[in-house]
């Protein structure tokens, strides 16, 4: 009887371990900072913001970008299901905390809807520069550093070149 | 002796903040770096808060007076060097400091002074024609 229930112990045991492990790393996968290009930062964001998971993402973000010497953060929220107040809050947060270090955040990956819900919210995002998808704030960071992106001549894929096509 | 000493480089006063500012340190700052600007008719504020571990409202709001200050005096203000933790706590606050422009390191602080006078100047020049 007793062997039974400190074995049923074990088991409790191992399953809350694992769960905490899985709880880790789906907190270290759940932000990660891209440097995409020297100068620009790019954060992936999936699923919801809480108050936890911005404080994580502040950190990191902050981190990287005294550690790199980013001017441009490009914030994409093409992941993110359902903008409210609360998520916006802390989008606004993140944006604030990166301008104190001297970088530029662009939110991208606003859809209609979204655009749409933060209006008949109220929520004022005037101070904040936002596009539709990444590449457009990819584009509006180059320009930012007066950087631009040109074509050197016909495209060629590389899966082309490879099966001889050429 | 000033506990921040003011270096004039150019047409830009550089104010590197040695220690943890203080509510009179931070009041001795302004008035001293609004004198200098008056006095050499410098264009551009850098003042470097490096080291400051602590910002709190009170010197969250002199730093505000002092670019609001500066802009009276035409000049431009950046404050670079604000830490991570710094800048999550200020946040944290609702301490923004809008108004207030800011850089990563003293060297991009410079950058941007330099970029500001420029569009000063084409603005200038197209504003005579």
């Amino acid at each position: 009887m007793a062997q039974e229930r400190s074995r049923g112990q074990t088991v409790s045991d191992a399953q809350a371990a694992t769960i905490a492990q899985q709880r880790e790393t789906i907190r270290e996968l759940q932000t990660p900072v891209i440097q995409v290009w020297e100068g620009i930062l790019a954060l992936p964001i999936v699923g919801s913001l809480d108050t936890a998971r911005t404080q994580d993402m502040n950190e990191a973000l902050l981190e990287r970008i005294v550690q790199t010497g980013s001017e441009i953060v490009i914030l994409d929220i093409t992941g993110v299901p359902v903008i409210d107040t609360a998520v916006a809050k802390h989008l606004l947060e993140t944006v604030s905390a990166a301008r104190l270090l001297g970088a530029e955040v662009l939110i991208v990956g606003l859809s209609a809807h979204t655009a749409m819900t933060l209006v008949h919210l109220g929520l004022d995002l005037s101070g904040v520069t936002t596009r539709t998808t990444m590449a457009k704030g990819l584009e509006l960071a180059f320009a930012r550093l007066g950087l631009e992106v040109v074509r050197r001549g016909p495209p060629a894929p590389a899966a082309a070149l490879d099966r001889g096509d050429l | 002796m000033p506990r921040v000493p003011i270096l004039r480089l150019g047409s830009t006063l550089i104010a590197a903040v040695q220690e943890d500012l203080y509510d009179r340190d931070a009041l001795e700052l302004q008035e001293a770096l609004t004198a200098e600007l008056e006095r050499t008719g410098a264009r551009g504020v850098l003042l470097d808060v490096s080291v400051v571990e602590t910002i709190d409202s009170y010197l969250g709001r002199v730093l505000r007076d002092i670019a609001l200050g500066a802009q009276l005096l035409g000049a431009y203000t950046v404050v670079v060097g604000i830490q991570p933790a710094v800048a999550v706590t200020l946040v944290e606050l609702g301490l923004e400091l809008h108004g207030v422009r800011t850089a990563l390191n003293p060297e991009k602080g410079l950058a941007l002074l330099q970029r500001l006078f420029r569009a000063e100047r084409r603005r200038g020049a197209s504003d005579g024609r």
